[in-house]
């Protein structure tokens, strides 16, 4: 009788107990609660305060003082903004070879190419070293008379031993191509655990019907694993854009000049080399909104695409 | 027999407990009777100084335990900023004497007397006080002299027909002697432009061609505009070494410490523009190129006649002081009495290959080197030290600024007008 009962409300189709809550809600609440109380202590807050603080004055380490939008007109006056934004764009037309150059080698190593256990670590083991200890590395190495030239020398290739951290566009590819370098293992990782997904029979069919390289990257792998290179691209721009501090900090210091120089370091030396908290922050909300705009538009392409597919 | 051996594990078990808990108690005695001390530093003298100095300091106050937090000193800011953002970390810090202090000072309690007291037989503590004035508060004490030389290699300069006993002495002399190094194939001028190195070690030596020291009180307070023609004039100077072929190709991508010092102690090379005391000194120079080799000298006089042509661009090397979030004050404070005691001189110059400030130091203990004699004397004529009383983005924009120039990026008047936009916005000169 009492089960009876308590199966009523579920059959009227009322989800809503007497308080109006759904069963389950407060279970689900407390869940979610830690993550929610982290997200906005740790994301939020500090979001909000330097949203505020760029709105303050700061003379050195001292109380800041309310300022208006001047932080946001030094900015825009500053030169080297405008030249780290520039800077960044350049890194981000190398998006196409950061999503395909993995999936390119991902493909390989799922089809069983000769070593391919090997080349598995191998291909990962770059992203496993610390940014700061592949900038350093890259520092001797990329040296005029580094490993790098001394083997295009060797090869009778001098014209293209140059000085690669000096010029103002070979320093911010050889940037670039460290940053890649160092990344894209995670890449190969991530395909590697999407293609796993796919059955072995769907392979096989692909492979009967004579489906070469070419054809089982562009038919076969691409359609497969559309939702995973959507992931992957979110995470290299957002990489591309805030998480190539340390190889800055190691390789360029944004230099020479400030020819690569990218905005998340302006943040940096503008907060605490120049000591100007306020400007550094008003840098920091310009590009938060940059980054957001450009991951909220990815993120709709992907969900557009998926939901096409699904209908 | 099954109550035997259930009672025996019990009572060795209680006996154990008691053992551990009458032995844990010992060192947690001890430690409510320590305090320890996080110090900030980036270990000037070396790493062998600093063991010597903290055992030293131990062994004085037994109550104290001393823990190092070592920095780069090119990386230093980029540390010690988010501790003064969030004020917390270290009880003692280092920090450069000059504006760098001033700008910090915020980060740091204002010495009381009896501290200040201690460093009472320094030749001078003015760079730990505000303004460089003793009767503003003070910050922090200093312990040893700190500035700039050029070092040669006697070898290179015999190689390439020069006099290795009469080293060039003008800024003419010093463009022929560089003709004649390149055309042995060696590089001139060891230099490598990123970081603050061009402010604290090139840009203080061409200006002491050009200002004099009100001029110099003018730069701390930020009354002497870059478009001076003085300030123009050292900017041009500068731009000289690069664009002359003076100095390596590869200085606008690197750091002077350590891989354009390593250019100059690697002995290719003919000169290096360095410091006295600390990593890239007579001592490191001497031991990679050998000491009969090694000669230092003032840099060049641009112009020879100007009155601070032959001064020696000097400054208390660092200061240490307590923080203004410890609660350790009075350790810290013990800590800071210490790093200029005489006790300390001594180790800095028998271990540190520095040159103290503390005036009763054992002259004997200095070591032989005709470098070290060199320098010995130079100082004798010293003068404020420009380099360190530039904000931040001066110091930035200078060494961004060099790099483009010597690039072909930007021209000398850019450079000027980039230099003043970096004054402007420097918040402790406006």
């Amino acid at each position: 009788m009492s089960i009876q009962t308590r199966k009523v409300p579920i059959r009227s189709g009322n989800p809503r107990s007497r308080s109006g809550l759904r069963p389950g809600f407060l279970l689900i609440a407390l869940l979610v609660l830690p993550a929610l109380i982290l997200a906005v202590l740790f994301k939020l807050v500090p979001l909000l305060r330097a949203f505020w603080l760029s709105f303050m004055k700061t003379q050195g380490f001292y109380e800041p003082s309310f300022a208006g939008l001047s932080n946001y007109q030094a900015m825009l006056r500053d030169p080297t903004f405008e030249q780290s934004f520039y800077n960044a764009f350049m890194v981000f037309l190398s998006l196409p070879v950061w999503v395909f150059m993995p999936l390119i080698i991902a493909l390989l190593l799922f089809q069983r190419t000769p070593g391919w256990r090997f080349f598995r670590a191998t291909y990962f083991l770059p992203y496993m070293i610390a940014p700061v200890v592949v900038g350093i590395m890259f520092r001797q190495i990329l040296a005029p008379d580094g490993p790098i030239n001394a083997l295009l020398k060797l090869i009778g290739l001098a014209p293209l031993a140059i000085e690669w951290l000096n010029g103002p566009n070979s320093a911010l590819f050889s940037l670039t191509a460290v940053a890649l370098w160092s990344f894209f293992g995670l890449g190969v990782l991530t395909y590697l655990s999407g293609l796993s997904t796919v059955p072995q029979d769907v392979v096989e069919a692909a492979r009967l019907d004579g489906a070469g390289f070419w054809r089982m990257l562009v038919d076969f792998a691409l359609p497969l694993i559309r939702p995973v290179v959507g992931y992957w691209t979110v995470l290299c721009m957002s990489g591309m854009l805030i998480w190539m501090f340390p190889l800055v900090y190691a390789l360029t210091r944004g230099g020479p000049g400030s020819a690569t120089m990218l905005p998340e370091y302006l943040v940096f030396i503008t907060t605490f080399e120049f000591l100007n908290r306020g400007k550094g922050a008003a840098i920091g909300m310009a590009l938060f909104v940059f980054v957001s705009l450009i991951s909220t538009f990815v993120v709709r392409q992907m969900y557009r695409e998926g939901r096409g597919k699904r209908q | 027999m099954n109550g035997i051996l259930s009672r025996r594990p019990t009572r060795l078990s209680a006996l154990g407990a008691a053992t551990a808990l009458a032995i844990s108690f010992v060192p947690m005695a001890q430690a409510q009777d320590v305090t320890t001390i996080k110090v900030l530093n980036w270990q000037p003298g070396g790493p062998e100084y600093w063991a010597a100095l903290v055992e030293a300091f131990e062994a004085e106050h037994p109550d104290i335990k001393v823990e190092l937090e070592t920095v780069p000193f090119d990386r230093y800011p980029e540390v010690q900023g988010p501790y003064i953002a969030t004020r917390s970390g270290p009880d003692v810090m280092e920090q450069n004497a000059g504006l760098e202090l001033f700008d910090r000072r915020v980060a740091y309690q204002e010495l009381p007397e009896d501290v200040l007291a201690a460093g009472g037989d320094l030749l001078t503590r003015s760079g730990g006080c505000l303004n460089y004035d003793l009767d503003e508060p003070c910050y922090g004490l200093p312990f040893g002299l700190q500035g700039n030389v050029m070092y040669y290699n006697k070898l290179v300069l015999s190689e390439a027909g020069l006099d290795p006993d009469n080293p060039p002495a003008t800024w003419e002399e010093f463009g022929e002697a560089c003709e004649k190094i390149n055309a042995v194939g060696k590089t001139c001028l060891a230099l490598g432009m990123t970081g603050v190195f061009p402010t604290y070690w090139v840009f203080p030596e061409i200006a002491r061609s050009y200002l004099t020291e009100d001029d110099m009180r003018a730069v701390l307070a930020g009354d002497m505009p870059w478009t001076d023609p003085k300030m123009v004039s050292i900017l041009e100077a500068m731009a000289d070494i690069p664009t002359k072929g003076w100095s390596n190709s590869s200085a606008p991508s690197i750091s002077m410490l350590p891989d354009g010092a390593d250019i100059f102690a690697s002995g290719n090379a003919g000169f290096a523009g360095t410091i006295i005391a600390d990593a890239v000194n007579w001592a490191a120079f001497g031991e990679a190129l050998g000491d009969e080799n090694l000669g230092a000298m003032r840099w060049p006089a641009v112009e020879p006649g100007a009155p601070l042509a032959k001064s020696f661009s000097g400054t208390e090397s660092s200061v240490f002081g307590v923080t203004s979030w410890t609660s350790k004050t009075e350790a810290a404070q013990e800590f800071v009495k210490f790093v200029a005691s005489t006790e300390n001189g001594n180790l800095l110059t028998e271990l540190g290959g520095g040159i103290p400030l503390n005036a009763n130091v054992d002259p004997s203990l200095f070591p032989k080197s005709s470098a070290l004699e060199q320098i010995r004397e130079i100082i004798k004529t010293p003068t404020i030290h420009v380099g360190v009383l530039l904000s931040g983005q001066e110091a930035d924009a200078l060494g961004r600024g060099w790099q483009e120039v010597a690039l072909g990026r930007l021209t000398v008047d850019d450079w000027v007008e980039r230099m003043q936009v970096a004054l402007e916005e420097s918040p402790g000169k406006n």
